[in-house]
């Protein structure tokens, strides 16, 4: 069975799903700009980079969720706490840092994910049920806790507006306008990068490709299951936790209502990135290009003169697509109808 | 022969039992605490009032979960179809047709609305059946679909000021009884009739059982996936109609609360989440449970956010009393060793 | 002193309990260095609760175990597992969606508690395994897209990586074609030159027979005794696993009266990659037998004849008219059923009652006057079945899971036999089923030939096949290569020309 290797991984190239999303964004990008010049130039692109970070951060952790098999749709919930209180936290203890309030909202973002990832770990609750009630509860208990009242930018700790301003390097246009590569977009590539990281290279990050594959063999071979489904809702929270500082720097207010409602779009950029709800497949390339066309597609209707009514339309559009694509795919390979 | 054996028996109607006991517990424990307001006929009339639409999307929910899958699109289903039903009855002026104009907008309102949850449900059934999608994905980005397309048409705006007639569906009384409640009485009868006399129901509760060995002994199961999910979009629509004439308004995005709390029911309410087992009994209690529930905490001036923690936790709580009851009634089953 | 290091495993007077039965009682068990024994045992028999206490996955209430010349108290599973024992299930147990070099290497690295993936030594470890087993695979290669005797493969690899000193294999031989089985046999030989012990866990006795060098019988969780291989044959070996003499009458096809038409004719049927023209008859009455090692097309076959798998050419006749069969219900209403090779997964709702389980293939018929669905004649229906076959069991309303494997078997056929079936297909009919109950529904088969059904039992067991045929049909890799009639055949003819040119 001795293939000729330069063939075969060419072979290999052509029949992953990222290679083919990867040319419709650059098609997709070519056509929008084609309608409306300015969408290509670099300015939008730093833009929509730094808008699309902190949904960037989320789908990450969507993507190891649905990795391991599972799914989470409390993570917007976790996210604005985490922000709301970090905020609340810097505004009354005076301290003006930064780091310090990311400290806090990851810490509330692990916290509020550790008990999703010990109901679904100990007590074995459907993934799916476990985050649609936590989801409520920390939303309820958020919004009962502090009341619909938002903290708006005068309250806000300038650390929270210089951050959000903070860019890596500055370009200036012809006409003086200055623009620049946000922070944020630095951010999440850290963040992905760190992902891949431990998912190629820990067994932390193998045990849940193997979760996803299978759980009862991932049992026998001796994964200790409970402590990486725990990890990985830690993990979660962790990085909505930062998503929710990012989003509080980019729009400089705090309002406990905002971000809940959002986590259709972040799913759906997860499963465009081919990513499958029954677990053990996807990748994190795949999981942002799959946030980039997401980003695209929306910024596109608007450019277009589409108003954002259009935008879950479109969401679910892109979700029904994607998974029909995908589970297509999965139809015509394994003979389904004999079942061994 | 101990009560391993009749595992299956024991089992239903054990958990049956303990339902109807929690509901009676939970009425007397309200009545007690609060017996000048709850138990007034105003309160059973307004719980009698809310009831319906939320029952009858509790039963939609608990259909698809019957067959091992789930409907999350129920509610924006539900509010599709009211928008249309409301605009019809808003926006639409009809020739003469010698007074009876408002009745054909009526109908014609109901018709489309009922049409439109149809639809709905038809596209989950394919998407789920031929396409081969999970549930939980492809009623996820029907809900998108469904809700997008709801503000697409509204703009985000609610639509107000249906006819007199109409409203009668959602405030109207026959012999003291809510009109709404007379429906969701007949609806949730029709659903136990389908589930327990016809061939299709049985058929449904062996899908959700086993899906290959159901395709194995004949079961045509595309067909009858495709069925329920449509009827789960029928009876999203059938709520629509009683939301929509109850509030006299409609807006996109209403009655998103509903989604959680009919899953919570269904569940409660002795539903397998993997199929093959729950029924309408057990559901009827369990909302009845949830209303007696949302009526003590409306008359101790819960604030909508407290609520919601409430149900969250509820809903936990439940899996996990499942998980317990799970746990202790695992000893080995004796194999009957005589051939 | 010598004779102690020379055992590999003891496990002495073990007792275990659950409630109310005795799993286990006074079960001695002692592997050599080396050795290739056979566990057998109907199920219900024991052999699994003696398998999970050997790999410390279940502690006995009483009993020594001693592995290596080491007392143990209280049996971990990590212990049994340092100490070379390695299990492998029937589901293998691998991860689908991984490649073959982490299937295998996995444990190893969990084992040595490490927290970093070094990606070459993944590599190395697995192609070292696969070099002393002799195999070469892809190491990148997703183990969903392998076959299942490479999967078996990765799976012996895996517990190789952990020094296993002796490897258990639960039923190993059930899903593999015949060279792929020859090849296992060699791999096993090649670890028995090494030191390493195989213990199988089989119900195939012609395997059981062909394997190991020992095999050692449990019925109803006692001992019944260990026999040397040589010195045993198949009647025998039936005969310590259920205690009774069965005696087997020859099917003896007696033709009705001139029939016209066969009931079942198949015309040059082919299927890609499944079977190339497939041609045979099936009169009233004959019982017709097909067989042939796995991965030769006969489960694919059935699945064709109803409609679960469409062939890509040739014809199908039933009673002498052409038919189309698109799905199992266009099957069913033209006679035929088809009863499952998986009876677990594809024959059984096990979570429904039996009355449930017995009527889904006729519901038409259960309804009353105003089209409703009628109860007490779903009750009568079933209660009839129930009675007609000798199922045991306290109500129609227990679950199937409670039935032990014959019982529930005869509710698999009670339910295609309700739908009063012109050609009957039983794919495996008695597999994992005790001898006695395999008796029964023998001659439930044969009763049913004798009332004008014609019927195809597909089988690896050639003795079953030899005992309830007139006909027999030999496939390999998806042609037919001999088809004769059950007089001119015996069991050794039969396996022969099975064995032959098959490297």
């Amino acid at each position: 069975m001795l293939k000729n290797n330069r063939s075969s991984k060419i072979r290999k190239l052509l029949k992953k799903n990222e290679l083919y999303l990867f040319l419709v964004i650059i098609a997709y990008s070519l056509f929008i700009t084609s309608i409306n010049s300015s969408f290509l130039s670099l300015e939008n692109m730093f833009d929509l980079g730094k808008s699309s970070a902190g949904m960037g951060i989320m789908a990450i952790g969507v993507f190891i969720v649905l990795l391991s098999g599972g799914i989470d749709i409390s993570f917007t919930a976790i996210a604005i706490s985490g922000q709301y209180i970090a905020a609340r936290v810097l505004i009354a203890s005076g301290v003006d840092n930064i780091i310090f309030a990311f400290l806090i909202s990851c810490l509330v973002g692990v916290a509020l994910g550790a008990i999703n990832g010990l109901l679904i770990s100990y007590y074995k609750i459907p993934t799916l049920i476990t985050t649609l009630g936590t989801a409520s509860i920390f939303h309820g208990a958020l919004l009962t806790i502090v009341g619909t009242k938002a903290i708006n930018s005068a309250q806000l700790p300038d650390c929270f507006k210089i951050f959000g301003a903070k860019d890596l390097f500055i370009l200036t246009k012809p006409n003086g306008v200055n623009y620049g590569l946000s922070i944020f977009i630095i951010m999440f590539i850290v963040l992905a990068l760190l992902t891949w990281l431990i998912l190629k290279y820990t067994m932390l990050g193998r045990g849940i490709y193997a979760i996803g594959g299978d759980i009862n063999s991932a049992v026998r071979s001796g994964f200790n299951v409970a402590k990486n489904q725990l990890f990985i809702y830690c993990y979660v929270g962790f990085l909505a936790g930062i998503a929710g500082v990012l989003h509080i720097s980019l729009i400089r207010y705090s309002n406990p209502t905002y971000l809940v409602g959002t986590e259709l779009s972040v799913i759906a950029a997860v499963v465009l990135g081919g990513t499958r709800i029954t677990g053990g497949s996807g990748t994190i390339i795949g999981t942002i290009m799959g946030v980039a066309m997401v980003t695209i597609l929306n910024n596109s209707l608007i450019l277009v003169g589409l108003s954002s009514y259009w935008h879950n339309f479109f969401v679910g559009l892109i979700i029904i697509i994607s998974v029909c694509i995908t589970s297509y795919q999965s139809k015509r390979s394994i003979g389904n109808i004999i079942f061994r | 022969m101990g009560r391993n054996y009749l595992l299956g028996k024991y089992s239903k109607h054990s958990k049956t039992l303990t339902l109807l006991i929690i509901m009676i517990s939970i009425f007397t424990v309200i009545s007690i605490f609060l017996p000048g307001k709850f138990l007034t006929v105003r309160n059973f009339q307004s719980m009698f009032c809310q009831i319906p639409e939320f029952g009858l999307l509790a039963i939609a929910v608990m259909l698809a979960m019957l067959t091992g899958g789930i409907d999350l699109s129920i509610v924006a289903t539900a509010n599709l179809a009211g928008i249309v039903a409301a605009l019809i009855l808003t926006k639409f002026t009809f020739p003469q047709i010698g007074g009876y104009e408002e009745l054909f907008t009526i109908l014609l309102a109901i018709a489309s609305a009922l049409t439109i949850s149809l639809i709905c449900g038809f596209l989950n059934g394919i998407l789920v059946a031929y396409v081969g999608v999970p549930a939980i994905l492809a009623t996820l980005g029907t809900m998108g679909l469904f809700s997008g397309i709801a503000i697409i048409i509204t703009k985000g705006y609610g639509i107000v000021g249906f006819p007199e007639k109409f409203l009668f569906i959602g405030s109207g009384t026959i012999l003291l009884m809510p009109m709404p409640m007379i429906i969701f009485i007949l609806c949730a009868l029709a659903a136990v009739i389908i589930l327990n006399k016809t061939i299709f129901g049985f058929r449904i509760y062996m899908l959700g059982s086993n899906p290959i060995a159901a395709r194995f002994s004949g079961i045509n199961n595309e067909n009858i996936l495709v069925k329920t999910y449509i009827m789960s979009g029928l009876f999203s629509g059938l709520a629509s109609i009683i939301m929509i004439s109850r509030v006299n308004s409609i807006r996109p995005g209403y009655g998103s609360v509903y989604l959680l709390q009919a899953i919570l029911v269904s569940v409660l309410g002795g539903v397998d989440p993997s199929g093959g087992s729950g029924n309408i009994f057990g559901l009827v209690m369990a909302i009845i449970t949830l209303q007696v529930l949302q009526s003590g905490f409306n008359i101790l001036s819960f604030s909508p956010f407290s609520k919601k923690v409430i149900w969250g936790l509820i809903l936990i709580l439940v899996m996990v009393i499942n998980f317990y009851r799970a746990k202790s009634s695992q000893k080995p089953i004796k194999r009957l060793k005589i051939n | 002193m010598v004779e102690k290091l020379e055992k590999l495993l003891v496990v002495k007077d073990i007792n275990k309990s659950y409630v109310g039965v005795q799993a286990l009682d006074k079960v001695n068990l002692s592997i050599n260095r080396g050795e290739i024994r056979c566990l057998v045992g109907e199920n219900g028999s024991g052999k699994s609760t003696l398998i999970k206490i050997i790999s410390g996955v279940v502690k006995p209430d009483e009993g020594e175990i001693i592995i290596n010349g080491k007392k143990f108290r209280n049996l971990h599973a990590i212990d049994s597992i340092s100490e070379g024992i390695q299990v492998i299930y029937q589901d293998l147990s691998l991860f689908p969606n991984l490649s073959i070099a982490e299937n295998i290497s996995l444990n190893q690295i969990i084992e040595k508690k490490k927290r970093l993936i070094n990606w070459k030594e993944i590599r190395d470890i697995a192609e070292r395994e696969l070099c002393n087993i002799n195999k070469k695979l892809d190491l990148d290669e997703r183990v969903e897209n392998i076959s299942i005797a490479n999967k078996q493969l990765v799976a012996i690899c895996r517990a190789l990586t952990q020094d296993a000193k002796l490897i258990i294999m639960d039923e190993p031989t059930t899903a593999i074609t015949k060279s792929e089985i020859n090849r296992l046999f060699s791999v096993i030989l090649g670890l028995k030159k090494k030191g390493i012990s195989t213990l199988f866990v089989s119900h195939k006795l012609s395997e059981v027979l062909h394997i190991s060098e020992k095999v050692t019988v449990i019925r109803d969780g006692k001992l019944v005794g260990v026999y040397n291989t040589e010195e045993l044959d198949y009647d025998t070996l039936s005969f310590y696993m259920s205690g009774k003499k069965i005696v087997d009458t020859v099917f003896n096809y007696q033709e009705k009266e001139k029939q016209k038409e066969p009931l079942l004719e198949v015309k040059n049927l082919s299927k890609k990659s499944n079977f190339q023209n497939i041609n045979f008859k099936v009169r009233s009455g004959e019982i017709i037998g097909i067989t042939g090692i796995l991965g030769s097309g006969r489960t694919e076959l059935a699945l064709s004849l109803f409609g679960l798998n469409k062939p890509d050419s040739g014809e199908i006749y039933i009673d002498g008219k052409l038919v189309k069969i698109k799905s199992p219900r266009d099957a069913i209403e033209l006679g035929l059923s088809y009863l499952p090779e998986d009876r677990l997964n594809q024959g059984l709702f096990i979570k429904q009652s039996i009355g449930n389980n017995i009527v889904i293939t006729i519901l038409q018929r259960l309804l009353n006057r105003f089209k409703m669905f009628d109860n007490n004649k779903k009750y009568e229906t079933a209660k009839e079945w129930v009675k007609d076959l000798n199922v045991i069991t306290p109500s129609l309303e227990t679950v199937a899971q409670a039935l032990s494997g014959g019982n529930q078997q005869r509710v698999v056929i009670a339910k295609w036999l309700a739908t009063l079936p012109k050609i009957f297909i039983l794919d495996c009919p008695t597999v994992g089923i005790d001898i006695a109950s395999k008796s029964n529904i023998h001659n439930i088969i044969k009763e049913l030939a004798n009332k004008g059904i014609g019927i195809i039992i597909i089988s690896d067991e050639i003795p079953e096949i030899i005992r309830n045929c007139n006909r027999i049909i030999l496939l390999r890799e998806g042609r037919i290569v001999k088809k004769v009639n059950t007089d001119e055949m015996t069991e050794d003819k039969l396996l022969d020309i099975l064995a032959r040119k098959s490297n």
